[in-house]
């Protein structure tokens, strides 16, 4: 085994050792920011240091197949820093409640689960990294343990399930048609098998469902803000982004039929103009933020659909740069929420460098995001599609102004912890990678020229919809305007309102059934009736 | 014809699988209830290292074993043989009677020097002979032995239930007697209907003589309708909720993993072994929509329960429901047939894996009642804190129930289901899915309680150490089943060439 493919290893089985000597060693539990700051190194280093195409298969009879290639080490690579940032400010920005012990647990097993699914290069792990990234994480969302934080874990869970239900299914039609459990294989075997497109559908909606598009983002926003700012730093920066993965893994440009690509257009830009849309109508700056990854994720999906469309080779590597911007940027404004909720003097420090990053996602020239936005116009094109990722980029200026000022007016909190620079220093390192990680990888990942996107033209490309946006937002600032309150979950109450009643009427007439089947004369004749249909079924 | 069956080297252990528990049992009566501790130790190890060495013959020879009884040839004299599922079954069999003999030492033990008690006594006879009769089962090649080997194992369930005593567990044993009983009748006159029509009981026999025609439909709907009913299929289920919630822990995990599955063997025994040619689509797909059923009922039933071993109960209901599946999927048609080694292998593995964990789970409930005297789903708050490894154990067994990988649920499911949606029969597939669905909901209302902090005035008694590493240990099986890889196994396939040729695409 070569250095290389040992740091694939270690990515995923660091948190699950660390796991292992916190629950052996009690004294590790005083040592939570070091431990939990160091667990996902070797998932950075193996993004850094590996290279495009190690692989790694598990000895023995669990079969667990790991492989890397680039847009699998940008995500990995980014998700692994934000672990760690987030980790390292984690029992700092707790306080001093108990269960910290427990919140550590369910961290590092989540993480062991989100490092893996961008690792995985067989069905099976895929499965099992996925199954555990969105399970475990229901102890992070969780944590709180306050009404509200148990019914967004119950949503979570909930949804979690009907994730991994579409995904299994989508993943057995997915294997049965294929020669190996390897998903390169499978994804090439799928084309000439009758289930091509239900498999494809399914897998649609458990990633989609993972990455929150609409109508299946009701549980983004109730989870994520529910959660402490540390985990939702991770749910909304590195969790979601499992869903990104998995289309790229398993809907490779080539292999997908073209309309599929249609669909996700469609979806994508629905979804990146609904969280928009929804995002302002809300008061809380976290549950702002989750509609912002929504609506991030739903441009995301388009972008993908166009590159399907257009055949774009070009397209998952672009997918993912942009997707580690939105790992960093909005792994760090979480972050920075956490932060002034916990030590409310730190927003004059925090202010500015917040400002940037969340006006990132609306193109600010300069930002890491600018660059993430000009590295996905090609895929978008220049027509209508490039229009309305033009515009996305407005509603996403308007939607991040919405959040600083939710920012800048949080109260300060009742009582105050005792601040820690190291915490703030932590913030510092992720806020910079956020900028200097896209400039860096810019021009080797994506194959563009920088020179190009610091011209003129392209700054006025980026600008003009920070104009329509911020005009918008002095718009609705001047104007007083009443944007009503809608519950964060938008759908989900109406939905659920029907649902959910008419689950527990389904339950009820299970129940009123089930009670009459075991009362002795109904068990008999139901003997007696089903013995003689399969009697006369044999005969016919 | 006659089928000339010739015992195998090794054959013996068949018999010593069978009678060396009855032959404890009659010693436990001759010497008196005061020789149990040293008796039933010694019974059991041995029969242990019996299941095991016949497992060991059959893998290495990878032919099944079989002995004749005075070297008396079918149909006059007593055949016993050994394929591979019967091992499999037997050497689960063996592992879980002996944890549940571990858990259940210090519960009903009995000092020598100590007058002699009626719960001990009684609950080693029944242990034994509830192995005895099991191992009677799968090893019996004729279904009049299959008959009076059912008979046992009913016989030896029913006290189980009971032993504790109270009105409540008496009516449940009464419910459980009366219905088992009805059972019996039904097999018994489907057995004569089978002897009047072919002459021969022998299940090799038979599989070349059955046609398909009036006699035989009848009859192996009467069989499979009295077996249904001791495997308690839903809706022929009203006899096990109250029943295995009633019987003692150990009890009620020998129950719930190892009876109930007795029954279900010998309806794949009828229809994959005896009567082949009887197997019709469409009578498969009416086993297949009441184990459907019995998932989505069972499962919402245990969603609704308030006492966690009424829970565990309906959640065997639901399980017992995806060993149904294996009917319509396991087909040796032609296109269908290159799935038929997933769904057969698919299939055994929830059996398998289901008997561990169910088995673990119930242990786990038994240890929290005695540490908690509550039994109550809403009481359980503060047993993660007080009793970790016992919440371990709940909880990785429910992993397995769900299907969450990996675990053996998992590789069960996963193979059942590729083989449901390769067939296109995609209702089966769907049904399975939303089971689990409906699982891990009342898995993980029993663990997010389990999680909360102790509610007012709970206590929480000490117990011991080594029965809850027993259950664990058993939970950590049904997972470790997991790792098994995604493929047909062909152990499970020895002594049965025509799936073997089936599997072979």
């Amino acid at each position: 085994m070569t250095m290389d493919s040992a740091l694939l290893g270690l990515a995923v089985a660091m948190p699950l050792a660390l796991l292992a000597a916190l629950l052996a060693v009690p004294w590790l539990g005083k040592q939570l920011p070091v431990l939990l700051a160091l667990a996902p190194v070797p998932a950075v280093l193996a993004a850094i240091l590996s290279t495009d195409g190690t692989t790694l298969s598990w000895p023995g009879v669990l079969a667990i197949n790991l492989a890397l290639d680039q847009p699998g080490a940008l995500l990995l690579g980014a998700s692994a820093l934000l672990w760690s940032v987030a980790g390292f400010c984690a029992p700092a920005l707790l306080g001093e409640r108990p269960g910290k012990g427990s919140f550590a647990a369910w961290w590092l097993l989540t993480l062991s689960g989100s490092m893996g699914v961008f690792l995985a290069a067989d069905i099976f792990s895929f499965y099992l990294f996925f199954t555990v990234v969105s399970l475990a994480a229901y102890g992070l969302v969780a944590h709180e343990g306050h009404a509200q934080a148990k019914a967004a874990a119950k949503v979570y869970f909930a949804a979690s399930l009907l994730g991994e239900a579409f995904l299994l299914f989508g993943l057995v039609m997915l294997a049965a048609a294929a020669p190996s459990l390897m998903i390169a294989d499978a994804v090439q075997a799928i084309g000439g098998s009758p289930w091509r497109d239900a498999a494809i559908c399914c897998l649609v909606l458990g990633f989609g469902l993972k990455m929150g598009l609409v109508p299946l983002h009701f549980w983004l926003p109730i989870a994520h803000p529910a959660a402490p700012a540390p985990a939702s730093a991770v749910l909304s920066g590195a969790i979601i982004k499992a869903g990104v993965i998995g289309l790229i893994r398993f809907l490779p440009v080539g292999d997908t039929p073209l309309g599929w690509g249609e669909v996700l257009v469609v979806i994508g830009f629905v979804t990146a103009f609904w969280g928009v849309a929804l995002g302002i109508t809300q008061r809380n700056p976290k549950a702002v933020l989750a509609y912002s990854s929504v609506s991030q994720m739903g441009l995301v999906a388009a972008v993908f659909g166009m590159g399907i469309v257009g055949a774009a080779a070009s397209m998952p590597v672009a997918v993912a740069y942009y997707a580690l911007h939105h790992v960093l940027a909005k792994g760090a404004l979480f972050l920075a929420v956490g932060i002034v909720a916990a030590y409310g003097g730190a927003l004059r420090y925090l202010l500015l460098p917040v400002a940037a990053i969340a006006l990132g996602f609306g193109g600010l020239p300069l930002t890491g995001g600018a660059l993430a936005k000009y590295a996905i116009k090609p895929e978008l094109g220049y027509g209508w599609a490039g229009l309305l990722g033009s515009l996305s980029a407005a509603g996403s200026t308007l939607l991040m102004l919405h959040f600083l000022r939710l920012l800048a007016a949080m109260p300060k909190p009742a009582t105050a912890h005792r601040f820690k620079t190291s915490v703030m220093i932590a913030w510092a390192a992720i806020a910079l990678a956020a900028v200097a990680l896209p400039w860096i990888l810019f021009e080797p990942v994506t194959g563009l020229r920088l020179a190009d996107a610091l011209t003129m033209d392209a700054w006025w490309k980026a600008i003009w919809p920070m104009a329509i946006g911020a005009a918008l937002a002095a718009a609705i600032f001047w104007s007083r305007l009443q944007l009503p309150a809608v519950p964060p979950g938008d759908v989900l109450h109406p939905v659920g309102r029907v649902l959910v009643p008419s689950g527990a009427r389904l339950a009820l007439a299970i129940d009123h059934l089930e009670s009459r089947t075991r009362q002795w004369p109904v068990a008999g004749m139901l003997l007696v009736l089903i013995a003689v249909s399969l009697a006369v079924v044999m005969a016919t | 014809m006659t089928v000339v069956v010739a015992t195998t080297a090794g054959g013996f252990l068949l018999v010593l699988a069978i009678i060396l528990p009855v032959t404890a049992i009659l010693l436990i009566m001759a010497l008196g209830g005061r020789w149990l501790a040293r008796i039933v130790p010694v019974a059991l190890f041995a029969n242990l290292c019996v299941s095991a060495a016949v497992a060991w013959l059959v893998a290495r020879t990878g032919e099944p074993l079989a002995y004749v009884v005075g070297n008396w040839q079918p149909p006059l004299g007593i055949a016993l043989r050994a394929d591979g599922i019967s091992v499999a079954m037997m050497v689960m069999t063996a592992v879980i009677i002996c944890a549940a003999a571990i858990f259940a030492w210090s519960e009903y033990s009995q000092r020598h020097d100590e007058p002699e008690a009626r719960a001990p006594f009684v609950f080693w006879c029944l242990i034994l002979a509830i192995w005895s009769a099991l191992n009677a089962l799968y090893l019996g090649a004729d279904l009049f032995n299959l008959y009076v080997a059912l008979e046992l194992v009913t016989f030896a369930a029913v006290p189980m239930v009971c032993l504790k005593g109270g009105a409540a567990t008496l009516k449940a044993a009464l419910r459980y007697l009366l219905f088992a009983v009805l059972g019996s009748m039904l097999y018994l006159l489907g057995t004569v209907m089978i002897y009047g029509a072919y002459g021969s009981l022998d299940i090799s026999m038979l599989a070349g003589r059955v046609r398909a025609e009036p006699v035989a439909w009848i009859a192996a709907s009467l069989m499979t309708m009295g077996l249904l009913a001791k495997t308690a299929l839903f809706p022929l289920h009203l006899w096990l909720p109250p029943a295995h919630a009633g019987a003692p822990a150990a009890g009620s995990s020998v129950l719930s993993a190892l009876v109930v599955k007795g029954s279900f063997f010998l309806v794949v025994r009828i229809w994959f072994d005896a009567m082949p040619a009887l197997r019709d689509p469409a009578a498969m797909q009416i086993l297949a929509a009441m184990g459907a059923m019995a998932v989505l009922a069972g499962s919402v039933m245990a969603l609704r329960q308030q006492q966690l071993k009424l829970l565990i109960a309906y959640s065997t209901v639901a399980q017992i429901g995806y060993l149904f599946f294996m009917f319509p999927l396991v087909s040796l048609a032609a296109p269908q047939a290159m799935w038929a080694g997933q769904a057969w292998t698919g299939g055994w593995l929830q059996l398998f894996a289901h008997a561990f964990a169910k088995a673990g789970m119930f242990m786990a409930a038994g240890l929290i009642a005695d540490a908690t005297g509550r039994h109550r789903i809403a009481d359980l708050g503060g047993t993660a804190q007080r009793m970790p490894l016992t919440t371990l154990t709940f909880a990785l067994a429910g992993l397995s129930l769900i299907g969450i990988p990996p675990s053996g649920g998992f590789s069960a499911k996963w193979m059942l289901l590729v083989a449901a949606t390769q067939e296109g029969q995609w209702l089966w597939a769907l049904v399975m899915v939303v089971g689990g669905l409906i699982a891990a909901g009342y898995i993980f209302m029993v663990i997010g309680k389990m999680l909360t902090d102790p509610s007012a005035g709970a206590s929480f008694k000490p117990v011991a150490r080594y029965r809850e590493i027993v259950a664990f240990g058993l939970a950590v099986a049904a997972v470790f089943l997991g790792l098994l890889p995604l493929e047909p196994l062909e152990f499970l396939e020895i002594g049965r060439p025509v799936l073997a040729v089936a599997v072979l695409r």
